[in-house]
């Protein structure tokens, strides 16, 4: 990674001056929560009464919790399936959207759409293109003679979600791709073009090869998105009084800490979230120094 | 001179201190913290108004979250030490924060003002009483009744529910409304449905009129698994799935959660909040007293109150607030609203709360009471509660069996309660 330009002398300290302020609030804001977190996670707190020591009952308690380990399942099962739909589809869309065809602008808005808005709103939306009886998914599906699908049932649940977080996330990695697709020099595909690759060759011969620096960080962003996700899964998925039939861990996280008294047990569930988040982003690491190139 | 000044000093720390003892008895700035909608903040702006004219030194000032949020600003506040002085709360999770100590012990007071509550209905005081005395007071209450559609009744030619249904009758015109009107095999009309996530809505009521129990007096054993309450279950289990009268977790979520409001339930169990949002169907209805079971007739009573911070810098002022919300003219106000029953029994049974715009049998709801089972209240209800909710959440979506997933909710909910002694 060995590449731009090092700052030197002066510009050294205008460096260091234009980035106090982020580091700061980072180093007070991110990282005192982050301690506050740990230490947090080694006691028996109900935020109400002061906290008490409780060793590391908190982290027995990951691996004998069922609804955990409900939690915990459903997370790595949404990120296997999320993160390599993400990355596939706005790299194709982006693909798209990279040439000169006309209203080009209007079909790049489209698909940022819903980067910018509302979870609740869109999610609201999907639960009526979801619907079994009532919803416009199973009306297409029954106007072709199939049956229809109950896409919210538990058995169904976890790729509806998925495929409402990928929709909404094809944006901002189109964004990403189209940002490293037109950093590709026009000339190479001209020279291929010359010695009669086709479109396939060249997409596979040039484009995806230089095009992997967006790809490790589309992949990247999109495994911490995922081990994030929440907000579409918990409007599409809720029932009765604060429960979600695909429970994931952040919101396993955020029901023991403001639901059942119990902050610690949700530290002890958040450190564990960015451990496995940390040991997978040193594995990408790991791959971008293989397969990354850079010119 | 040096002594004089000592002197000085003293006398000015005494004189500044006795200036901030009566200063809170005579004026005081307090914060008043409540969980509600847009419709409801209106009325309690207007409550405060009064209040701030009968008490022109104390200042109340109103902030209003939805429930979500309420909760979460609510734990946030009081961990960092600076509580609203005065809170709303819902009586089945007062426990969790009495027992925590951060709630102010309301006794005191209400020994000085031994008369204060002989109006207000006594049912409604139970859930806040406590072996060392009362944390908190009710400020209006539900109990939960029978809503029926009229139009679906007249045209099916079924006789309104009435005040000695058993829950057998009940199950017939279910039965009976229950329809497929366009013969695509898919039913268009079902006779009831009623919400099975909390126990409040139909499962509690459904549990004592079979003459089982929720919970143990020591709130260490939960008893729905019990043969009495399996008999409810087995009901309710029956009218949605073999009956089919009652539409399963899935339909009901496709209709907004609820199909009585959409007009595709003939019945529903609710309490009276539901009734300004009913106002606006299109529909005719009325409501009923809860069917009797083999052990009578059961409704559950439940209320929202206030509680004061035990950190409030103001307590005599929020102990004034308090005081008067249960009276006539703030009790009036929040009839007036519509969603909740007055505690004060003068309100309630006055023309202010029966002689409301929604013209249906409000007195329903008042008489209940004489077969109201106070909703549980305990330590830990909010993770028990949800044990049992998600718990049992696969049966009404037709994907588990009735008996051993009711089981399972039972051993979970058990543990919560053992770790919540």
């Amino acid at each position: 990674m060995e590449y731009g330009l090092k700052p030197l002398g002066r510009e050294k300290f205008w460096l260091w001056a234009l980035l106090a302020p982020t580091l700061i609030g980072l180093l007070f804001g991110a990282l005192g929560s982050v301690i506050a977190t740990v230490v947090l996670s080694f006691a028996k707190w109900d935020l109400l009464t002061p906290p008490t020591w409780a060793g590391i009952v908190n982290y027995v308690n990951l691996f004998n919790d069922d609804k955990l380990l409900l939690s915990l399942t459903n997370t790595i099962k949404f990120t296997a399936l999320y993160v390599p739909g993400v990355v596939i589809i706005s790299l194709f869309v982006a693909v798209l959207m990279n040439r000169k065809i006309r209203g080009v602008s209007l079909f790049r808005t489209a698909y940022f759409l819903p980067a910018v808005t509302s979870a609740v709103a869109t999610a609201l939306v999907w639960n009526m293109i979801y619907g079994r009886d009532t919803g416009i998914l199973n009306f297409i599906l029954e106007r072709f003679g199939l049956q229809p699908i109950c896409w919210l049932c538990t058995e169904n649940a976890m790729y509806a979600v998925v495929i409402v977080n990928i929709w909404g996330a094809i944006g901002e990695g189109m964004i990403i791709f189209l940002a490293g697709l037109t950093a590709i020099p026009r000339e190479y595909y001209e020279a291929a073009e010359m010695d009669g690759a086709n479109g396939f060759h060249q997409f596979f011969r040039i484009t995806l090869p230089l095009v992997t620096p967006s790809l490790f960080f589309q992949t990247l962003i999109s495994t911490i998105n995922a081990f994030q996700a929440y907000d579409y899964i918990y409007m599409l998925t809720r029932r009765g009084q604060g429960d979600s039939s695909v429970p994931v861990v952040v919101f396993s996280i955020y029901r023991n800490a403001w639901n059942f008294f119990n902050y610690g047990g949700a530290s002890a569930q958040a450190i564990e979230l960015t451990v496995i988040v940390a040991i997978l982003m040193a594995f990408y690491f790991w791959l971008e120094r293989r397969y990354v190139v850079y010119e | 001179m040096k002594y004089r000044l000592l002197v000085l000093a003293v006398i000015l720390s005494l004189l500044l201190t006795a200036c901030g003892g009566t200063a809170a008895s005579q004026k005081a700035d307090i914060t008043m913290m409540m969980w509600g909608d847009p419709a409801e903040l209106e009325v309690w702006n207007k409550i405060v108004e009064d209040f701030h004219t009968a008490n022109p030194n104390i200042t109340v000032k109103v902030d209003v979250s939805d429930w979500d949020s309420y909760w979460t600003k609510l734990k946030t506040l009081l961990s960092a030490g600076t509580p609203p002085d005065v809170f709303a709360m819902d009586a089945p999770l007062y426990l969790d924060y009495q027992s925590r100590g951060v709630l102010l012990n309301l006794q005191p007071y209400l020994g000085k003002n031994p008369d204060m509550l002989n109006g207000v209905y006594p049912q409604t005081l139970e859930a806040y009483k406590t072996p060392d005395g009362m944390f908190g007071l009710p400020r209006d209450f539900q109990t939960v009744a029978l809503f029926y559609n009229k139009d679906m009744f007249d045209a099916a030619g079924v006789d309104y529910p009435t005040a000695d249904w058993t829950y057998d009758d009940l199950r017939n015109a279910a039965k009976q409304l229950t329809k497929d009107s366009d013969g695509d095999g898919k039913i268009d009309q079902f006779g009831f449905y009623s919400d099975l996530w909390d126990m409040e809505l139909i499962w509690s009521e459904g549990i004592w009129a079979y003459g089982g129990d929720i919970i143990n007096d020591d709130h260490t054993k939960t008893l729905i698994g019990e043969p009495k309450a399996r008999d409810a279950w087995q009901l309710f289990h029956d009218m949605m799935f073999e009956d089919k009268s009652w539409p399963d977790s899935n339909t009901a979520g496709e209709y907004g959660g609820d199909p009585f409001l959409a007009g595709v339930a003939a019945m529903t169990t609710i309490g009276h909040w539901v009734v300004p949002g009913y106002a606006e169907v299109t529909f005719k209805w009325d409501v009923a007293p809860m069917p009797k079971g083999p052990a009578g007739q059961a409704t559950s009573v439940n209320s929202a109150g206030f509680v004061v911070a035990k950190d409030s810098k103001s307590p005599d002022a929020a102990f004034e607030f308090l005081q008067y919300v249960l009276s006539e003219p703030a009790q009036k106000r929040l009839a007036e609203l519509g969603f909740a029953c007055p505690v004060l029994k003068s309100v309630a049974e006055s023309d202010a709360f029966l002689k409301q715009s929604t013209p249906i049998d409000h007195k329903v709801f008042l008489d209940s009471l004489a077969f109201a089972h106070m909703k549980p209240v305990f330590k830990g209800y909010d993770e028990w509660s949800s044990a049992i909710g998600d718990g049992m959440a696969t049966i009404w979506t037709g994907e588990a069996e009735l008996d051993p997933t009711l089981d399972e909710a039972v051993k979970a909910a058990d543990e919560v309660l053992a770790n919540n002694q």
